[in-house]
């Protein structure tokens, strides 16, 4: 136990001194986790909403698929995107492989069923006499929409951080998608999967005392606009 | 003559195959109050909802000021309101919740001022509530808040839903006064759903009672409603469970109703030879109807009540008083068939 004792130590040291290649690897991340939010978010509330409000054909079997894509594995999605971007692949041409866009697409495939699936269940919950109230209020389409969006909208956090989670915390498609190089492409969890490889006990524990943060910082965010 | 608010025309709505509103003809004038009662389940919220233009009727079209209106119709958004027994109200401060329809419509001149005497009218203090927060409320006033939502839009026709049946007296009070004040000030048309027939019968102008999604004036008819059994040489009569049957006139419509003048309570001494029907029935409440002077007189059968209006010198005459036990005498000819 003695090992992780000092390796904590020296992971503050590594943080405190700001090192680097541990610095890097947060920036990756950030940088790739927030692009994938924000086009799974922009595309997930709207299909979200139309799926959990609107009825229409093989609507179950949109949502058994969705369900299904909720626990997709990251290395599939690791291995469609690679598939995709390599050189060989429909989109080679545009050259993302081994780069945080492509980890970034790979992301967004990852989250986008997530917020897709919460959204829809929320909206579906919704409370059936608002639609009555807000017609009854006079709203029209777009004012009845709006309004259903704002009154969910901690659920609608609680998908955006519960889809944040799972897209900050995947190995396989940075792996994969972004091939780990240092200062590049290497996220937090890669670096830590390398770190703990080669021994390095401390960097690894730097790492994942940072992503811890990040996840409880965004928590932490939640709860105040909770509050709010 | 003007045009009615609303005429409904053929009006029938399904929920899957099961028919749960059938209206002919309904047609109600601009400024009216009309009384709505009926058991549960008879299609009253249905029938709001329609009128409320919230949903489109299965067949048949709804008039509007004289046009067929659907909903989400720009001519009656924020003029035609509905306030339901339990009100929703948004996730936000009351004084949100009641300017939100004025918002939407980006009709904001004024609008502290106007949301101030929306909830004046409904008895809530401005500087005491507009700050507060929609889970900060009792029932009673969430329920007041809601209103006062729907008066900010002076709205033409205000559809009430049993708006008074889960509040404090108090609270009921207020909103009743509230309703009656929209009416009297702007013209508002209120239809007002409601199992408290004393506040029914003391504001309405016109009564309706709604049984199996099918209309019949309250105030003139009364329904004996189905089902109804054939004797062995094929005479129509509705059996009563307390071996007493209500004999029927032939007719092959669905809903046997008689006109309520028809309908006579045997005086002490009275011979009833001549009527076919002697129905045994109880009073089980007697109200004084404010506008007429009569005592509206509420006579319990075997599941189903008959109201009729007496005039006090007929309940004294009688010794009528509620829990007496009565004997009702009608003729099988005066019944009809709808």
């Amino acid at each position: 136990m003695e090992y992780l004792a000092s390796g904590f130590i020296k992971a503050v040291e590594l943080l405190v001194r700001g090192d680097a290649s541990t610095w890097s690897a947060v920036s990756a991340t950030l940088q790739a986790s927030t692009w994938s939010m924000m086009v799974s978010l922009l595309t997930g509330l709207p299909c979200g909403f139309a799926l959990g409000y609107f009825d229409f054909r093989f609507k179950r079997q949109v949502r058994t698929v969705l369900d299904t894509l909720l626990a997709l594995p990251t290395v599939c999605v690791g291995l469609l995107v690679y598939a995709l971007i390599s050189s060989r692949g429909p989109m080679g041409e545009f050259g993302m492989l081994f780069t945080l866009p492509g980890i970034a697409i790979g992301q967004t495939i990852l989250a986008f069923p997530i917020v897709t699936a919460i959204t829809a269940s929320i909206v579906e919950n919704i409370d059936h006499d608002l639609k009555l109230t807000l017609v009854s209020l006079g709203a029209g389409k777009k004012d009845i929409i709006a309004t259903c969006l704002w009154e969910v909208r901690y659920g609608i956090l609680a998908a955006a951080v519960t889809a944040y989670g799972r897209v900050l915390t995947e190995v396989g498609i940075s792996m994969m998608v972004g091939g780990n190089i240092k200062y590049h492409t290497r996220t937090i969890t890669t670096a830590i999967a390398l770190e703990t490889n080669k021994g390095m006990f401390a960097d690894g524990i730097a790492l994942g005392i940072v992503l811890m943060a990040i996840a409880f910082g965004v928590n932490l965010s939640l709860s105040f606009l909770r509050k709010r | 003559m003007s045009t009615p608010l609303y005429q409904a025309h053929r009006v029938r709505h399904f929920y899957g195959d099961k028919n749960v509103l059938d209206i002919e003809d309904l047609t109600i004038p601009a400024g009216s109050i009309v009384g709505l009662s009926g058991p549960n389940g008879s299609g009253k919220t249905t029938l709001l909802k329609l009128l409320a233009f919230a949903m489109k009727p299965t067949q048949g079209e709804i008039r509007f000021n004289g046009r067929a209106e659907v909903p989400l119709s720009p001519r009656v958004r924020s003029r035609v309101t509905l306030l339901t027994q339990k009100p929703y109200l948004l996730k936000r401060s009351v004084f949100d919740n009641v300017a939100y329809g004025l918002h939407i419509r980006k009709d904001t001149n004024g609008l502290e001022q106007r949301v101030a005497r929306a909830l004046d009218s409904v008895g809530l203090d401005f500087s005491q509530f507009h700050q507060r927060s929609w889970h900060e409320l009792s029932g009673g006033e969430a329920q007041r808040v809601a209103m006062a939502a729907r008066l900010i839009l002076t709205p033409e026709a205000l559809l009430l839903d049993e708006p008074v049946a889960s509040v404090d007296s108090e609270s009921a009070r207020l909103i009743r006064r509230a309703s009656l004040a929209a009416r009297d000030e702007w013209g508002c048309t209120l239809i007002i759903v409601s199992h408290d027939l004393a506040w029914l019968h003391a504001c309405s102008d016109t009564r309706l009672s709604i049984d199996r999604g099918r209309i019949f004036a309250t105030g003139e008819e009364s329904v004996f409603p189905p089902p109804y059994l054939r004797t062995q040489d094929g005479r129509l009569f509705k059996d009563l469970g307390n071996g007493e049957r209500i004999l029927l006139s032939p007719g092959n419509g669905k809903t046997a109703f008689i006109q309520k003048s028809r309908i006579r309570i045997r005086r002490p001494g009275e011979d009833d030879n001549g009527y076919d029907n002697r129905i045994t029935a109880r009073i089980t409440q007697m109200l004084l109807e404010k506008k007429s002077g009569n005592v509206l007189t509420t006579l319990a059968l075997d599941g189903f009540s008959i109201i009729l209006s007496l005039a006090p010198d007929q309940v004294a005459e009688s010794g009528l008083y509620p829990g007496k036990q009565v004997t009702t005498l009608f003729h099988s000819n005066d019944i009809t068939w709808r």
